[in-house]
């Protein structure tokens, strides 16, 4: 086996433990782990949304949820019973940005999530069920008030240093968009469909209930999408085990396949489950939520 | 591993001898590995973790330690066993083949700064406070640097941030090691434990009686670029190079520091401030406002510190940034469109009135003067003169500084064991304060300077050298 590179470092990432991926701070506050994943797969869907409005790229959006994902994981992690996952996904955004080329304001932050989070307003099937509303809705129900900018900036700069101390201030993600492309273009398979396609599973897989962007390694991550696009597209690559080119095992790239393949079946049996209910994003409606379990348990 | 059939194993049946018979090597190294480490465990008390080797993680793939402890087993197994490597033998080409493995790293909570206990205080740069402090559990000195977090409208500081970005990625042996950050009790306690090194350059160039001997200043000079070759390599430009940056242990190793003013930089380069470098290190783009500027302007800072090791002063002290710039053009002629052309489409450069003297000069870029440093070879004098080129992109990359024939001709580079050892002062008391100016601060409005000045302007101390010079040019 060839040594470790450390040149390579900034295409590489730090890995969860398995300490870190069996223990949760959450589940040890007694979050049931189901609710914590969606939880998680709802606060990287908050988390892109709010990139996307806040005109950030796609790379910027990325580091951002996988930062958020990061931040529960472990016992030192954060727990959903202390802190809001839309105050975390907007902390990891804004201190994403911060460090790229592309810094954003607070106050567009800020305002860009309070219009997500508003109940009657939001595009988000996760906050609003019934939908973005036909008629623009009334301002009153996504303005943020000058007074209510005020704390949620404190709340925001406080969480953004909750983060940083959690991680170790280890703000480093290395993602698998780039490197697929250079991997794509190395094996020959250009075509801007297998490209295109490429991209969507390696933006997909940022929801996946597996973490898979913190449990391997970006050229992973590249190897396994371009796998499953190519198959789809129909394009035909080397014979051979080319993936090893690419320092990937077969193991690996199976697992990373079906992982892929089942975050669209998994975000589509979400979105049923939670039909008619909000993905609880605060605490207090975590609260709730597993109040209400708890009920309902007691009921039976 | 412990299943019997991949679940991605396709039908094909060859690919399924191959599997088969991959696993069966495996299964072997395996076995092997375990008797291994019996007769470890038998020898000495094993940490727990070892014992968990070759077992998969939860998601299946190997967790990366373990990956790396077995690498070294796996050589041990394959040495005290026979078998393995008849086998390869047999299998020939198709046998396992060698994967990358990336560095690995996690992540973890910052732990308490009292963990440490302070000993004594270092400095105060102008980012933070550093002082020299014992890990409680370990005994080990390191340096404490405290981030100075000033209430800020954008959280937390981004140059702290960006500081332990760049410092986490850029491993290096001729960087400066970032150990760790650590918290104190209030969220802006912030504080970064970093390996301690008994000097700095400055100092040590202030309590030297003489220079260093050209051999020692290729010797440091290799190392300084090294570092930042590296850096530049990993798109960082340092961005506040100069001899008190420099840290020096008793071993002859020097490493770069202080990354307050790091950052990433692009191709093509990001609008960036210009209000970055130490003054007298400043390269001239920067003087004269350019807001597009990329790693050449560290090139820059490395000929303002070799001038530096050569003489054992700085090399151009200005006053201001108007002094600053006339004693650059004092060292290397005034610029004109032929050495580096577009200088005065930078905005300070329109207030600037250039002698027209501009007949001379063969070379691009011209040679400084002689007089300047006598003792400096023609290689030398040519590396320095084109590390302090006026044009940023005639300046040499640190990759390509490093294959400069200076380096190569006698007297060789000396090695590094055998360096002097000086007393440290970091080590037991507080150090002079020195008199290089600061760093900018970030945030500062860049000023509008007006270089009229800065030729025949009676108000530039140091004529008389700067006459000099131009007359030797001249001649």
């Amino acid at each position: 086996m060839a040594p470790t590179n450390p040149g390579l470092k900034h295409l590489s990432n730090a890995l969860a433990t398995p300490d870190q991926l069996s223990n949760s701070s959450s589940a040890i506050d007694g979050v049931p782990s189901d609710l914590e994943t969606s939880i998680r797969c709802a606060g990287a869907q908050l988390t892109q949304a709010a990139g996307v409005l806040l005109r950030l790229s796609q790379d910027i959006i990325a580091q951002a949820i996988v930062i958020f994902a990061r931040f529960w994981l472990g016992a030192d992690g954060g727990s959903l019973r202390i802190y809001s996952a839309k105050d975390v996904s907007a902390a990891s955004l804004y201190l994403t940005a911060k460090l790229s080329f592309q810094p954003t304001s607070p106050r567009s932050v800020l305002n860009v999530y309070t219009f997500l989070l508003s109940k009657e307003s939001s595009p988000l099937w996760f906050v609003n069920p019934r939908g973005a509303p036909a008629q623009p809705p009334a301002a009153e129900s996504y303005i943020l008030s000058e007074g209510g900018y005020q704390s949620a900036r404190l709340v925001l700069f406080r969480i953004e240093s909750i983060i940083l101390r959690t991680l170790g201030f280890d703000t480093h993600v290395a993602l698998p968009h780039t490197i697929a492309l250079t991997y794509l273009q190395t094996l020959g398979a250009t075509r801007p469909a297998v490209a295109r396609r490429v991209i969507e599973h390696l933006n997909a897989a940022l929801l996946s209930p597996q973490l898979l962007y913190i449990t391997h390694q970006p050229n992973a991550l590249a190897v396994a999408a371009i796998y499953l696009a190519t198959r789809e597209e129909g394009v035909k690559l080397v014979d051979g085990e080319w993936w090893e080119v690419f320092d990937v095992d077969r193991e690996e790239l199976g697992f990373l396949v079906v992982g892929m393949r089942s975050t669209e079946g998994f975000v589509r049996a979400e979105t049923e489950r939670w039909r008619n209910k909000a993905i609880p994003m605060v605490v207090d409606e975590v609260e709730a939520e597993i109040e209400r379990r708890r009920m309902m348990q007691e009921g039976e | 591993m412990s299943a019997a059939k991949s679940r991605w194993a396709d039908d094909d049946p060859e690919t399924e001898a191959i599997i088969a018979q991959r696993k069966r090597e495996k299964e072997e190294k395996k076995r092997a590995k375990l008797e291994k480490q019996r007769q470890l465990e038998a020898s000495k008390a094993q940490p727990p973790a070892q014992s968990a080797d070759g077992a998969q993680g939860p998601n299946g793939e190997s967790e990366p330690p373990k990956k790396r402890r077995r690498l070294s087993n796996d050589l041990d197994a394959s040495d005290s066993t026979a078998r393995v490597p008849q086998n390869d033998g047999q299998q020939g080409q198709k046998k396992r083949s060698s994967l990358l493995r990336f560095p690995v790293r996690e992540w973890g909570t910052c732990r308490h700064v009292d963990n440490f206990e302070r000993l004594n205080h270092i400095e105060e740069g102008s980012y933070g406070w550093v002082s020299r402090a014992k890990d409680i559990t370990t005994g080990e000195v390191v340096a404490l640097k405290k981030l100075k977090i000033e209430n800020t409208p954008d959280g937390f500081p981004v140059t702290g941030l960006r500081e332990i970005q760049t410092l986490l990625e850029a491993r290096h042996p001729n960087v400066v090691h970032l150990r760790e950050v650590v918290m104190g009790n209030k969220m802006d306690d912030v504080y970064l434990v970093m390996d301690f090194l008994e000097h700095d350059l400055k100092t040590l160039l202030d309590e030297m009686r003489e220079p260093f001997l050209p051999s020692e200043i290729k010797t440091l000079l290799l190392q300084v670029v090294g570092g930042l070759e590296f850096l530049h390599s990993q798109w960082i430009m340092h961005r506040d190079l100069k001899t008190s940056n420099l840290l020096m242990n008793n071993r002859g190793e020097i490493k770069l520091a202080d990354f307050g003013m790091a950052r990433y930089y692009g191709d093509p380069p990001p609008k960036l401030t210009q209000l970055v470098v130490t003054l007298w290190y400043r390269s001239p783009e920067l003087l004269l406002g350019a807001d597009k500027y990329g790693p050449e302007i560290d090139m820059w800072s490395i000929g303002c510190i070799f001038g530096e090791l050569l003489t054992k002063e700085p090399l151009l002290q200005g006053k201001n940034e108007v002094d600053q710039v006339s004693k650059i053009f004092a060292l290397t002629g005034p610029p004109n469109q032929q050495i580096w052309p577009g200088f005065r489409s930078l905005p300070n450069a329109k207030s600037l009135k250039i002698p027209p003297t501009s007949a001379s000069s063969a070379g691009n870029p011209p040679l400084l003067p002689r007089t300047r440093f006598p003792y400096l070879t023609n290689a030398g004098l040519s590396l320095l003169s084109s590390l302090l080129a006026l044009n940023p992109a005639v300046r040499p990359t640190a990759q390509q500084c490093l294959s400069h024939a200076y380096f190569k001709e006698d007297p060789r580079p000396k090695p590094k064991e055998m360096f002097p050892t000086y007393p440290s002062k970091a080590g037991m008391e507080k150090r002079r304060r020195h008199h290089t100016p600061e760093a900018p601060k970030r945030g500062q409005e860049a000023p509008e300077l007006d270089f009229a000045s800065v030729f025949g302007g009676a108000t530039v101390g140091d004529t008389g050298e700067t006459g000099a010079g131009f007359a030797l040019r001249l001649g």
